[in-house]
């Protein structure tokens, strides 16, 4: 790690309110430049640490440190920080010039100077042209770009995006998500970017951290997240992953040796720490299972197990077949729609495979996590 | 069309036209003939009819009308000081209060209209006369030496007692105004940095607005009008409008009477008139972000 103290820091960052944890121990770096999204589910604590950051929440206990510098106690406007609302959050009575320019006729700059940099921003958000509309002459994604022009021309260099496209239909969500991205990189600042949506998040993060119950889960890129899981939480969360629980036979070394419905299924321990005995669940992606009439021939031992069909689901580019396990664990495979010509009648044993490498081995409860 | 849905509508219409009948009947047709009367003839018991400007002459060359526009004055300032102490306190509730408790905190404010006026204005008169509670405690703690003889029976005890009457009302119509002010404005404004002087000259007075205005509008009316509070608080120099048509009823002369109710209502449209063309007073009750 270089001399540069991150843009943001939190240290054991709680924030209760009465009996409710809404952030515990939230411990998080995030770099200069970094386009860093928060995604976990509704009322997880996501928001609450980006409305601590921003100042709009004071911590119950830990710290904000904004490139180096303890924030705890300050107001929303005396940190570098800004934040784009979910909802049409605008000066309903003011034009969208009047909007973007507002925050800067607060400071002692000449109002020349302030059109003109009110102007470029609405160049740079694509709303040229625009100056003189009444918010709700806009539609929803063009409301969501004055607001974002009017936090950037601030020039504070921590942008804080709370579900900014939650609000938005799902194509014109796809469509900004990119531009936000682009945005983003041309601006370079920090971008703290809260989302529920999966999607969104893979698309524009650089790195992701799930939050869940007030914890921080885990952290990583996207890729990471998505293909090596460290948390059941995550694995439940992020991607569609098939979740199979069961009993930890025997460690040695890497190689931990599952219980899983009566079958011994391998899985690599990455690192983590456990003992015989303990209870724990192997994920693997859906489209990773692959599905065989009950022969387990051409399968590798250790990475096969038996499951009786449910259905078949027609997703258009994927097809999906559902499954149950012995012990009633939900299994999903997932294949691009035409690629296997194998047909089931609801209630055939089915053998199920993957490769070794494929799976991921998780404890059964995801712990208070604390990097 | 079933024999039940055409009750069913028949009696939907009866609900519109009952109230419609109501008000016709005993509010905009005796509002008209308050005009036609003013113009009548005085005689001794009643009047009878004719066309004469006299009770207006009467009105507009005699000191009624300097208590008229005094009384305009009056109203004016008890506007103004309902509005600074009751205003804030709509923005705080709108603003502080979590959403599920605002309603029952503005009802906390508007609980002291459930006691008749008659008995909450007279109650003042032991607190503000001359060796009532005010005098009294100020003269304990040595800041007068005389009891102060200015405060009843003058505009200021009328002026005392207008805030008393109508500070619940603004409070109400302040926080209906501020429903126009979302909540995230709040916190916008938080993030730009603007103080709290700024917030309520960008922001929430021009979002407000028409509110504020209709409830203004409501205390001046009710301050040049309602004849209670210079009968019981006032003096020889706080003679208010619905005051002086009471006293020309008391006298018998109707078409004064009727002529002071017409000029009164004259004011009260010109006000609505002026406020509609600078707030467009069809917006007052609307929801957010019009």
């Amino acid at each position: 790690m270089s001399n540069v103290p991150p843009a943001v820091e939190t240290r054991d960052l709680s924030k209760h309110y009465g009996q409710v944890r809404a952030l515990q121990n939230v411990s998080v770096n995030i770099a200069a430049g970094e386009y860093f999204v928060l995604l976990g589910p509704s009322g997880g604590g996501k928001t609450t640490l980006l409305r601590t950051i921003g100042g709009f929440h004071r911590p119950t206990t830990g710290s904000v440190l904004l490139h180096g510098n303890d924030v705890s106690r300050l107001p929303p406007d005396k940190r570098p920080t800004s934040m784009v609302f979910q909802s049409y959050a605008l000066f309903p009575h003011m034009t969208v010039l009047g909007n973007v320019s507002y925050g800067l006729s607060l400071t002692k700059m000449p109002k020349d100077q302030i059109q003109e940099k009110a102007k470029t921003m609405l160049e740079m958000v694509g709303l040229t042209g625009y100056e003189d509309r009444k918010p709700h002459e806009l539609s929803g994604g063009q409301q969501q770009r004055v607001q974002l022009a009017r936090s950037l021309v601030l020039d504070r260099d921590i942008l804080l995006l709370d579900e900014p496209l939650a609000a938005l239909d799902a194509q014109l969500r796809k469509d900004m998500c990119l531009e936000l991205k682009h945005l983003q990189e041309q601006v370079g600042i920090t971008f703290i970017h809260v989302t529920h949506n999966q999607e969104e998040a893979m698309t524009v993060a650089d790195r992701i951290a799930l939050i869940a119950d007030g914890n921080l889960i885990e952290q990583g890129s996207a890729r990471d997240i998505y293909e090596r899981p460290k948390h059941r939480f995550t694995a439940s969360f992020v991607g569609e992953n098939n979740l199979m629980d069961g009993t930890l036979l025997t460690v040695s070394g890497d190689d931990a040796v599952v219980d899983i419905a009566g079958v011994k299924l391998m899985a690599k321990t990455e690192g983590q720490s456990f003992t015989a005995g303990d209870a724990v669940s192997i994920s693997i992606r859906s489209e990773l299972v692959k599905t065989d009439a009950s022969s387990l021939s051409g399968s590798v031992e250790g990475h096969c197990i038996i499951g009786t069909f449910r259905e078949a689901v027609y997703l258009g580019l994927t097809t999906s077949f559902r499954l149950t396990l012995d012990n009633s664990n939900e299994i999903q495979a997932r294949f691009v729609t035409g690629q296997s010509a194998q047909q089931f009648s609801p209630g055939d044993r089915v053998s199920l495979h993957w490769q070794p490498g494929d799976t991921r081995l998780h404890a059964a409860q995801t712990k208070t996590h604390t990097p | 069309m079933s024999i039940r849905s055409g009750i069913t509508t028949s009696l939907t219409r009866w609900v519109f036209i009952l109230p419609i009948a109501f008000m016709m009947l005993f509010f905009a047709l005796p509002m008209i003939l308050t005009a036609v009367w003013s113009v009548f003839e005085r005689t001794m018991f009643w009047m009878e009819p004719g066309f004469t400007l006299f009770s207006y002459e009467n009105f507009f060359t005699s000191a009624r009308l300097l208590n008229f526009l005094a009384s305009m004055y009056h109203s004016s300032i008890a506007v103004l000081i309902c509005l600074v102490l009751g205003f804030p306190i709509a923005v705080f509730v709108r603003r502080r209060i979590p959403q599920a408790a605002q309603h029952r905190v503005v009802l906390l404010f508007i609980l002291p209209f459930m006691v008749s006026e008659t008995i909450r204005v007279f109650a003042l008169r032991p607190v503000l006369q001359r060796n009532g509670l005010v005098n009294g405690a100020l003269m304990k703690l040595g800041v007068i030496t005389e009891p102060l003889t200015a405060i009843l029976y003058t505009p200021l005890g009328v002026i005392i007692g207008e805030v008393l009457s109508f500070l619940p009302f603004i409070v109400f119509s302040g926080f209906l105004a501020m429903e126009a002010v979302p909540r995230y404005i709040f916190e916008i404004c938080e993030d730009l940095g603007a103080n709290t002087f700024r917030v309520y000259k960008d922001i929430i007075l021009p979002l407000a607005a028409p509110g504020i205005f209709a409830g203004s509008v409501f205390i001046f009316v009710n301050g040049i009008g309602v004849a209670l509070l210079p009968n019981i608080l006032g003096g020889p120099g706080a003679v208010n409008a619905g005051l002086i048509a009471t006293q020309a009823i008391s006298a018998l002369d109707f078409p004064l009477a009727m002529a002071v109710s017409a000029i009164m209502t004259a004011t009260l449209f010109l006000l609505l008139y002026i406020g509609h063309r600078l707030f467009d007073l069809t917006h007052i009750l609307d929801p957010v972000n019009k």
